[in-house]
Formats: structure tokens, sequence, C-alpha cells
């Protein structure tokens, strides 16, 4: 009996002490000689085609490697499919940075992605610099290791809705928004703009996203008039969209959000129908004659000849230059504090993107965007250069 | 307005009926529905998007080729998936099938890739012709609208008076029956499949005309046809295509009202609907066999 009971009690002794051990014990993030980043994305499943932000990223970082590295260190990348499932990226994540060690992430494709890993690299002490998407509880309260380029969607909206009235001159707009958070943000963003210029929707019509048949919807925007239909869908509605609006002969302005300004992609799913669209954009084009990016075309033809070297892979870089900026800026006596002192301090940065600044109390970096078109064979005309939003709330407060 | 609104209501409706009689078919031989039914008809459709633009032969050629394809594969879904199953239950049946739906999209997923494609069907739907004062008919729903209603004539003769269609029935109603008959009941489950899997590889080319080709574009489809074969009753052709038709309008008449509800109006009928009548509206009551 007494052996019983004093099994038992080593037993529970031996389970509390399991129990407050350290579930990890994440390494330092770099060393004398590299200094470890990495980016999830999903580089199979559904979201695929979005799996080029991560590699994109590799673009830079190799750049940087093959020019010395940084203070003597080089950048050691690493990639993970989480297959756009969040419980995946949670999986890869924890890996990376218990396993191998992590300094910083970049990028990271999937706002619910993002979500499940946000707090859990606070905790850890990593940098997480662009997150490949924009939601408000990224930025708001801000959260000390996260630091955000993408411009928020109802920033966006509204500079494209004051363009559509002040450019285009339009009276009747209409607003054709996926039913999430994606969506409805665009949706604020265009109204915020319409209630400043004393104006009022002709329509708007929330979409599932996997609805195939548009018939009902696209016929109700037609009869409502409108000259411009803005759009905040993914590229498949936007495809059935265009599609079925010809059908029934309804051919306004289309008008649509960032993430549809893959033009190539774009147009080969509408079958040409996409030449004409007016997009947000938060990148230079990728056929644009401007320095940094006619670098970045030569050095893809060398470190990634196999990639289409499009928006969703330059979108990779873009994110990744504000973190290298900042390790430069650092010196070498790195350090996380170091680094996040330099990227609190990050102020008119530019590279392919729009204009950055972070401070202490905003790590929201730009609310920016250009305005592009679609010309004949998916060609990127510029409309407006970097506007930024002369409403923005987050401003404001 | 409301005229084009049940045209489009019924064009969209003729495909879920089409895609509908696939899942059908095989019901109706062996009570098992085929959760890989969308998935089928997505590898046949990316196999006919191959063909096309690697091959560049002429589309009709390319059709036959993948219908040839798609016989294949229910066949050999049947045969390698099911057939081997020991005593098997038909809950245990349909779980085979959500296993070959996995495969079949992992499959199309390495082959293809994920990125969408713009599936080049010879029917337009921005070609359209004006059949009335305001009202526009386009090439893709003439398409479907013929080939539904010849499908559906054609389904309802074979099951009717050929003896194949008869051995499907008697299969269907009694196995042991049907081979103390005679009836060679595993040819008929594979003949079954791939018949089945051929008229949704139609349906399936016409869905990807309208949207876009990627390894995901049939599940919504084939939610939306199951939902529609249900309404119709599962073990009636003609009802089928009915619960389709239904469908398709009442999505688009309501889904134009209140556009916020169009995702779930349509199921908020059907359950009114089955509560009245389990089997469906055009199928017998079920009563269980002894």
């Amino acid at each position: 009996m007494r052996r019983t009971v004093l099994g038992m009690f080593v037993f529970a002794v031996a389970c509390a002490i399991l129990a407050s051990w350290p579930a990890h014990a994440a390494r330092p993030g770099f060393d004398a000689k590299e200094i470890r980043i990495a980016q999830w994305g999903p580089q199979t499943g559904p979201a695929a085609p979005w799996g080029a932000v991560a590699r994109g990223s590799a673009l830079l970082f190799n750049m940087v490697n093959d020019s010395g590295g940084i203070h003597g260190r080089k950048i050691k990348y690493f990639i993970r499919d989480d297959q756009y499932n969040p419980a995946q990226t949670k999986a890869v994540v924890k890996e990376l940075v218990e396993r191998e060690g992590i300094f910083a992430f970049v990028g990271g494709v999937g706002a619910a992605c993002g979500m499940a890993v946000k707090d859990y690299l606070a905790q850890n002490k990593v940098i997480w610099v662009s997150p490949s998407t924009a939601i408000d509880e990224y930025v708001f309260p801000v959260n000390p290791y996260l630091f955000a380029v993408y411009p928020l969607y109802d920033d966006e909206a509204s500079i494209l809705t004051k363009y559509i009235v002040e450019k285009l001159g339009a009276k009747k707009i209409a607003f054709f928004y996926q039913n999430d958070a994606y969506g409805k943000s665009g949706l604020d963003g265009c109204k915020t703009r319409m209630d400043a210029l004393k104006m009022k929707l002709v329509e708007e019509i929330p979409v599932e996203p996997g609805e195939k048949d548009l018939s009902s919807q696209m016929l109700r925007l037609k009869n409502s008039g409108a000259e411009v239909v803005i759009m905040w869908v993914n590229p498949t509605t936007a495809a059935i969209a265009l599609k079925t609006s010809q059908t029934i002969g309804f051919k306004p302005q289309w008008v649509s959000s960032n993430t549809l300004s893959d033009y190539p992609l774009m147009n080969k799913i509408t079958g040409g129908l996409w030449e004409g669209v007016i997009t947000g954009a938060f990148g230079v084009p990728p056929t644009a004659d401007h320095p940094l990016m006619n670098k970045y075309r030569e050095a893809a033809k060398k470190y990634a000849p196999e990639e289409r070297f499009g928006t969703f892979y330059l979108a990779g870089v873009l994110f990744a230059e504000p973190l290298v900026e900042a390790l430069k800026r650092t010196g070498p006596n790195l350090s996380t504090d170091a680094c996040l002192k330099q990227l609190n301090s990050i102020r008119n940065f530019q590279g392919i993107g729009p204009v950055i600044n972070w401070s202490p109390t905003v790590h929201q970096g730009t609310d920016s965007i250009q305005i592009q078109k679609c010309g004949p064979d998916s060609s990127y005309i510029l409309l407006q250069d970097w506007t930024s939003n002369d409403l923005a709330r987050w401003k404001k407060k | 307005m409301i005229e084009q609104l049940v045209v489009e209501g019924l064009a969209i409706g003729a495909c879920y009926g089409l895609f509908g009689i696939a899942v059908a078919i095989i019901y109706k031989t062996s009570e098992v529905v085929n959760f890989a039914q969308g998935e089928m008809g997505m590898v046949a459709t990316f196999v006919a998007f191959h063909i096309l633009t690697v091959y560049h032969v002429p589309f009709w050629l390319a059709f036959v080729l993948t219908l040839l394809f798609a016989a294949a594969l229910g066949a050999l879904i049947q045969t390698c998936f099911l057939r081997p199953a020991k005593d098997p239950t038909v809950l245990g049946l349909i779980i085979i099938t959500l296993g070959a739906e996995m495969l079949l999209m992992g499959l199309a997923g390495w082959k293809w890739g994920a990125e969408q494609k713009d599936f080049p069907f010879i029917l337009s739907v921005q070609k359209t012709r004006e059949i009335a004062p305001g009202l526009e008919l386009n090439e893709w729903s003439m398409g479907v609208f013929v080939l539904s209603a010849v499908i559906m004539l054609i389904l309802f003769l074979f099951f009717r008076y050929s003896r194949l269609g008869i051995a499907m029935r008697a299969t269907q109603q009694n196995v042991n029956a049907a081979k103390v008959m005679g009836i060679k009941v595993e040819r008929v489950f594979a003949i079954t499949w791939a018949m089945s899997s051929v008229i949704g590889a139609v349906a399936a080319m016409f869905f990807a005309a309208r949207s876009v080709l990627d390894p995901n574009f049939m599940m919504e489809p084939f939610m939306r046809a199951f939902a529609a074969a249900v309404l119709g009753g599962l073990t009636s052709i003609p009802g089928v295509v009915a619960g389709g038709l239904i469908m398709g309008i009442v999505e688009n008449v309501f889904g134009y009202r209140w556009p916020e509800w169009k995702p779930i109006v349509a199921f908020v009928v059907i359950v009114l609907i089955l509560t009245l009548k389990p089997s469906g509206l055009f199928a017998k009551h079920f009563v269980k066999k002894v």
C-alpha cells in the first residue's frame, strides 16, 4: 500500500515537473554568420498561386547575400508550405521558431493564417514585417513586433472612389463585394468617401466567395444604371462577374482592389475581358522602367528564371525590402531590440512600393496606392501615382 | 427584367439538373451518393483542357476523347475503389467516394496546379441572341437546354426500355434477386459509373465555361446539383432535371430581390419541400427493403 502511494506521489511530481517545463525554447534567430528569416505561404493547395509571394522574397535575399550579406552575416531564408491552412501555419511556424531559430518573419499570405500565429510570434519576440494582407487586428492596437506595409482595404477603396468621382466624373457608382471582412472593409472605405462627397451608392451587392452563378447580381447591377462598379472580390468571382455581365449586355467601367492587379492572370481567366479594368496597386508595375524594378528584373533572370515576374512574385520583394533596410541600419551589433528600434524609426523609406513610415505608436506603414489600368496585351497603364487617403481613420486616432 | 431572370435561372438550373442526373444514375443503381462526382468531372475537364491547349486538336475531337476518358475513369473508380470493399454498407461506400474525391483533387493540383485557367469551350457565354425584345439568350444557355433535354430523354428511354437499363433498375431494387436472374451486377455497377462519369464530365465542362477552371471549381456546383437532385427526387431522372430548374429559378428570382440571402434561399425551399415530401417532388416515396 505504502509503495503504491509512494509510486503515485513520484508519478504526480514527475507530471508536475513535465507540465511546468517550458513547452518551447526558441533558439536565437542569428549568430555571427547568419540571420535566419522565414515565411509561410501556400506552395500547394487551392491558394498556391499566392505562393509566389514567399518565393519573391527569396530574390531579394539572394541579391543581398551575393553582395556580401548584411554586416558580414548572410541571410538564411526558410519557406514553409502551409497550404493556406491556419492549423498548418501554426505547425510550421512553431517548428521554425523552436527548431531553426528565426529572427524575423516576412510576408505571410492569408489573414486567418496570420491571425493563427500573430500572438505566438509576439510572445516569442519574433519580428514580423509586412504581412501579405491588410487587416485591422494586425496593427490596431500596436503590436510591438509586427510592422505592416500592405495598405488597408478601406483606405484603398476610399482613394479609388475619389478617383472615380473626380477623374472619371461618374455619378452612378455601385459596389459588388465579397461577404466577409475583406469585402466589407472595402465597402466601408467607399461609403466613407461617398459620404464626404455627399453621394450615395446606387447599389451594393454582396456575394459569397464560392458562388458560381452571378446572373441575378449582375442583372441587379445593370438595373441600377451604374456607370462604374467597384468590386472587392476574389479572382474567380471577378471572372464570373465579367463573363456574366457580358452575357446580359452590361458593360460598366469595372474598378477593383489591388488583389486583382495581376493583369496577365486576370486576362487569362476572363478570356481577355480584363482589358480596361482599373485597379489599385501597392507596387509599381512589373514592366515599369524603374531603377529598382530594372535591377530586380535582371536578378530574376539569374536567380529564378522559371518564375513569372508578376505581381505576387514582386510583392514578396516589396515586403522584404523594409526588413533588409532595418537590418542594414541596425549595424553589426544585431539584436531583436536593436532591429525593432530601427524599424520603429523608418521614415520615408521607399522601394518598389509606397513610402513607408513607422513609429513606436503607428505600425501601419502606409495608406498609399497607385491606380493602374489593364491595357492591351495585359499591359499596365499608370493612371495616378502614389496617392494617400486624406480620410484615413487611423491617422486621426 | 423578370423574363431575363427566369431565363438565366433556367439555364443554370438545367446545368444543375444535368449534373444532378450524373449523381442520380449511381444512386438509382446502388443507393450510393457519389461525393467524388464533382472531382471526376473536374479531372475530365482538365483532361479536355490539356488536350485542347497542348495538342491543339479541334474541340469536338477533344470532347469525344474526354468523354472516353471520363467513362474509363468512372469504371476504374468503381472497379478499383468500391468493388474491393468487403461486405460494404452504403455508408462505407459513400466514405470511399469521399476518399476518391480527395485523391482526384490532389492529382489535379499536382498535375495542373492551383492557378485558375480559362476553359476554351465551344459555346460562348458572351455570344448572345435577342430571342424577344429585351430578352437575351447566350450560346451556352442554348447548348445546356438542348443537351440536358436530349440526355434526359435518352436516359428515360434507356431505363424504361433497354435490357441494360432494366438490369440497372433491377440491381437497385434487389441485388441478390438480380444476381439470381443472371444479371452480372458488378458489370452493371461499372457501366453505371462510366455513364454517370460521362454525363458529369459534360456538365462540368459547361460549368467551367461559365466560371474558371481550377481543382476546386466543382465543389459548389456539386453541392447545388445534389441539392437540386434531392429536391426533385433522386430516383427520378425527369424529377432531378425539374429540381435543377426549380432551384435555378428560385435562386435567381429571390437572389435578385435579396442578394445576401441568395446562397441559402434555395436550401430553405428544399428543407420546406422535403419536410412535406421526403422522397422529393417527383419520386415515389421510399420504402425500406426487407
